[in-house]
């Protein structure tokens, strides 16, 4: 398990980005440098037990996805008909027509359960694993919406706000399990200029912010009959998710993955597998569109790659600064050396 | 006037020229990455000039927009710090500017004469200042973005909000301001500033009648010099 290495990997980050924040703003602006540890007593973090799942194997639909769906049928997209193309491409996304879709992550439905038969062990295996945003502890779609129009609650729950997002769709895209799904036909673009700019509005899970915020479980926790979701202190759950993975000799996803999410899966058979399920199944489907997220192991976050930048971006105006200092001095001591020679001259005429 | 050659005034010298080129390029290149952070590329370039594939990456597009974001902030530091040392504010706005702006404006349209100019005519002190005002508050909330994608750094759902919302702001002031600087060459009058930025030098004749009061500057200081 990487256990250690995540955590100390975890901290170290931790400490880096709080120093270097704290230096540049924290004087100034008490509170924005923040780190994830300075966090860690108010994220709430869940655990997808998978060995207790069985995809509520009874009934039509999993009982996590009908509560998700039933507590959010509020805030669903009702589009203005006709949809229009996003001009100049002639395509538009619209789930309209596939509301009671709940095999996959729509605008309709912000958590399915993937079920999938894996091989491990010389045996085969049927996991069923609930899927839904996975709310990172550093989540690029946050961090890049170009709008700041996603927040994270105090509890960590990542949150569209549905009244400004212009469905650009660029938090899916940077999003390394494509999870926000888009609406066309909805949302503020509709009140500006729909033809020729917007996308709709992005629609996912937000944890049950409101009922986190009033202190009760997110509607997938109560609804699941088998306790194969639960929700608590990011800590207490981290906690336990290793405990639990000792246990059974299993593995963990989704503590190092993305640089860390406050979801934390724990499953007897490893994930590569469990991922390669997904990828044959919606091979074998003919499944390319969005809204089945994949489960590759150890993905990186792509705010990692730009450390390097963000250092020559601090140093720049140092070096700019010495630069100038340097070609100022030379520029000043030569005339001044000039003025010198000419009163020496002028001195010697008289 | 360190610099002679015939029948010419050096009114750019090289690092002016230096900033003035380093800027551009930086601020062509962040409006180019910049816009590549919106979701525009992908939908609107349907069809995708060669060698321009890279601009529909997210990834690919914030890592060139850091890298002029540093340019930028390497050629503005150095432009604040070496005027400064050198006591050269010419280009810093003056009381009276924007009367000033207006009576030459107002004499080009009539086809009268202007009134006498130092080295900067009142309306580019006036133009300086949009790009100060401009470029700060894109300079500032960019400096807010980097930080905010550290790793382990949370801002502020606030500060994420403005954050933004000032940075795009300011990116279509600066666009305005690259226009109407660009706008401004449509004049013929100012095209004869055009060689200070490339060679450093312009016309005598032209500082002479337009620039007078400079004019008249530069010469006192010559014959002190010599």
């Amino acid at each position: 398990m990487s256990e250690k290495i995540s955590r100390r990997t975890f901290l170290k980050r931790s400490t880096v980005a709080g120093a270097t924040a704290g230096m540049l703003l924290a004087t100034k602006t008490p509170g924005y440098a923040q780190t994830d540890k300075s966090d860690e007593n108010t994220l709430i973090g869940s655990l997808i037990d998978l060995t207790k799942c069985d995809g509520c194997a009874a009934y039509d639909t999993p009982l996590c996805v009908t509560a998700c769906r039933q507590k959010n049928e509020h805030r669903f997209p009702q589009p203005q008909k006709p949809i229009k193309d996003y001009w100049p491409q002639k395509k538009h996304e619209d789930w309209s027509n596939e509301k009671d879709r709940t095999d996959r992550l729509t605008p309709y439905n912000w958590t399915y359960v993937e079920k999938v038969q894996v091989n491990w062990n010389g045996k085969t295996k049927d996991v069923a694993i609930p899927r839904r945003c996975m709310h990172c502890l550093d989540a690029p779609c946050q961090k890049l919406c170009p709008f700041g129009v996603i927040e994270k609650t105090k509890h960590g729950a990542v949150k569209i706000d549905e009244n400004f997002c212009m469905g650009g769709a660029k938090c899916r895209a940077v999003c390394p399990w494509d999870i926000p799904q888009r609406q066309a036909g909805v949302g503020l673009y509709m009140k500006l200029v729909p033809e020729l700019a917007g996308g709709g509005v992005m629609y996912k899970c937000d944890m049950c912010a409101d009922l986190l915020e009033e202190g009760k479980s997110p509607a997938c926790e109560t609804a699941c009959p088998r306790g194969a979701i639960e929700f608590g202190p990011y800590e207490q759950i981290r906690k336990k998710a290793y405990e639990r993975a000792k246990e059974i000799d299993g593995f963990i996803y989704g503590d190092v993955e993305n640089s860390g999410t406050l979801t934390l899966y724990v499953s007897d058979v490893p994930f590569d597998k469990i991922d390669e399920a997904i990828e044959a199944k919606k091979k074998a489907e003919n499944d390319t569109r969005f809204g089945r997220p994949h489960m590759k192991p150890e993905i990186e976050n792509m705010l990692e790659t730009t450390h390097g930048y963000m250092l020559a971006t601090l140093i720049a105006p140092i070096a700019g600064a010495a630069a100038a200092g340097i070609t100022a001095y030379k520029v000043l001591s030569g005339q001044k050396k000039k003025e010198g020679e000419k009163q020496h001259e002028s001195k010697e005429e008289k | 006037m360190s610099q002679k050659k015939k029948n010419k005034i050096y009114r750019q010298p090289l690092p002016n020229r230096f900033v003035h080129w380093g800027v551009a390029i930086s601020i062509i290149m962040l409006i180019i990455t910049g816009i590549g952070q919106m979701p525009v590329y992908g939908r609107y370039l349907i069809v995708q000039p060669l060698g321009t594939k890279w601009l529909t990456s997210y990834e690919i597009t914030l890592l060139v927009h850091y890298f002029f974001a540093a340019t930028l902030l390497f050629f503005t530091t150095y432009h604040i710090v070496y005027h400064v040392m050198k006591k050269e504010f010419d280009i810093w706005p003056k009381k009276g500017d924007v009367k000033g702006s207006y009576l030459i404006i107002k004499a080009m349209i009539l086809g009268q004469k202007e009134p006498p100019s130092e080295k900067y005519l009142p309306e580019q002190r006036i133009a300086y200042l949009y790009f100060v005002i401009s470029i700060g508050l894109v300079i500032v909330t960019g400096v807010i973005k980097v930080i905010k994608n550290i790793m382990g750094v949370q801002p502020t759902n606030g500060i994420l909000f403005w954050g933004a919302q000032l940075h795009n702001l300011a990116t279509v002031m600066v666009i305005l301001g690259v226009v109407m600087h660009l706008a401004a060459f449509i004049v013929k009058e100012n095209r004869k500033l055009l060689p200070g930025m490339f060679t450093g030098y312009v016309d005598e004749e032209y500082v002479k009648e337009r620039h007078s009061l400079w004019y008249k500057e530069l010469k006192k200081r010559y014959e002190k010099q010599s």
